[in-house]
């Protein structure tokens, strides 16, 4: 059993379903009938990454609020490790956006309130490395990173929000709450692509706060023999 | 707590009526912003600036309490006046609530100071039904900004960058409020929106402030340190 969780197999799960997901997306699922067409593809792995960023953050908020409760140098390195993929993956959706709406508006950019959003959650959470970077002190450091890991994760719906009071955005609203939007064999080559990119954030998670670990343990060692 | 806390308002009151300089340098720092948006918008004197007008009037005021954040923790640092406050036996949300009334207060001095300049300058229509409605744009949009402001300003002068941390930290939070706040704002000065137009938007400036307002009260034990 220990195996089959093991970090090596995390990753090649992870591995299997981005593959599989891809494959269904491209050889399975049909080409998009409106103006998009090939280029909704992207949307397989574009929307997965974007799911994925937020649970990091939302990772990032428990784990705080977890810390603030009982101060523990482990929430603290899970709080950080999360922060640190979010923006990694945060990073991946401006990029893979700004790939689709190079492709389906002729634009590299486009103030589109989904888009716009993430690039705010870049700045945001670039400050909490910021913030890290400023703070000698360890615990003091840890205390202030998830006081301001809670307001950035309440921050970020917000934010979304207020950018609805600009006009209208180009961007699809493909799931609505009652309707997925999409055909049987799209939406099957979604839930894969998500399913793995979770997978691949919980497996990069535990690789992260492992080393993070590691690296206090070596810090107190090196401390203790003086070094 | 209704006492001490007017007694920490009434000696951040005091201290900035003696010296004066926070308010004198947030002044000054409102209008030439003023006269540097004139000459980078204002291309000629004909130009019609009014669709611009909520932006420049929000982007002056966040950045001037930035300067007045900074000031009025930097302070307390420099003369260990917060280890005195600490000391005594106040609760720190007591603090808080202090400090961001005072920072609040600060701030609608220097609307009350600016907005008719502002005005002057700027703003080509008669905005005076509608003033009701600015006036309550503005006091919602001052509540989130010092809220959150405070408790952000709070951490910054606890760590090694001070007054370098705060707009980094402060500016993407307060992105919503600046959105909301701008387009309200325009759309005052440009037509004269009734107030089912801005409902939404005066909905939203209340909500982010009790958020806040609540998020700020439960993390600021942490945020101010031991």
């Amino acid at each position: 059993m220990k195996k089959l969780v093991s970090a090596p197999a995390l990753f090649a799960y992870a591995g299997a379903l981005l593959v599989a997901g891809l494959l269904l997306g491209f050889y399975y699922a049909p080409t998009d009938a409106s103006s998009m067409g090939y280029s909704q593809k992207i949307f397989y792995y574009h929307a997965p990454i974007a799911e994925t960023a937020l649970v990091a953050f939302g990772i990032a908020f428990v784990a705080a609020i977890l810390y603030l409760r009982d101060p523990q140098p482990k929430w603290d390195r899970l709080g950080y490790a999360s922060v640190r993929l979010g923006l990694l993956f945060s990073l991946l959706v401006m990029a893979t956006g700004m790939i689709w709406g190079k492709a389906a508006w002729d634009a590299w950019w486009a103030w589109e309130p989904r888009l716009t959003t993430f690039l705010i959650v870049c700045f945001l959470y670039a400050a909490y490395f910021v913030l890290r970077q400023v703070v000698e002190e360890e615990s003091r450091r840890a205390t202030f990173a998830a006081v301001f890991a809670i307001v950035a994760f309440i921050d970020v719906p917000i934010t979304f929000f207020a950018i609805r009071f600009m006009p209208e955005g180009l961007h699809p609203a493909v799931i609505t709450a009652t309707d997925t939007g999409m055909e049987g064999s799209m939406f099957l080559s979604f839930v894969i692509s998500m399913a793995g990119m979770t997978l691949l954030l919980v497996a990069l998670l535990r690789a992260d706060v492992a080393a993070e670990r590691l690296r206090d343990e070596i810090a107190d060692l090196k401390t203790r023999i003086g070094g | 707590m209704g006492r001490q806390f007017l007694a920490i308002l009434r000696k951040d009151l005091i201290r900035e009526l003696r010296t004066r300089e926070m308010l004198v340098s947030m002044f000054l720092f409102v209008m030439l912003a003023l006269v540097i948006f004139h000459y980078a918008f204002g291309v000629d004197d004909e130009a019609d600036l009014t669709s611009l007008t909520g932006g420049m009037l929000w982007v002056t005021f966040v950045f001037a309490v930035l300067l007045g954040l900074n000031r009025s923790f930097a302070q307390e640092k420099d003369e260990q006046c917060l280890d005195g406050l600490l000391l005594c036996p106040v609760d720190r949300v007591t603090i808080f609530l202090a400090k961001a009334a005072g920072n609040l207060v600060f701030l609608l001095i220097i609307q009350a100071v600016s907005v008719p300049v502002f005005t002057l300058f700027f703003v080509e229509r008669s905005y005076l039904p509608d003033l009701g409605l600015f006036i309550l744009v503005l006091l919602l949009a001052d509540l989130g900004i010092c809220t959150l402001g405070t408790l952000l300003a709070t951490i910054s002068m606890n760590t090694r960058a001070r007054d370098l941390l705060l707009p980094i930290v402060f500016l993407p939070l307060i992105v919503p409020v600046l959105i909301a706040a701008t387009s309200a704002t325009t759309a005052i000065f440009a037509e004269g929106a009734d107030l089912g137009a801005l409902l939404g938007r005066l909905g939203f400036l209340a909500a982010f402030d009790a958020v806040f307002l609540v998020a700020a009260y439960g993390t600021y034990d942490f945020a101010i340190g031991e």
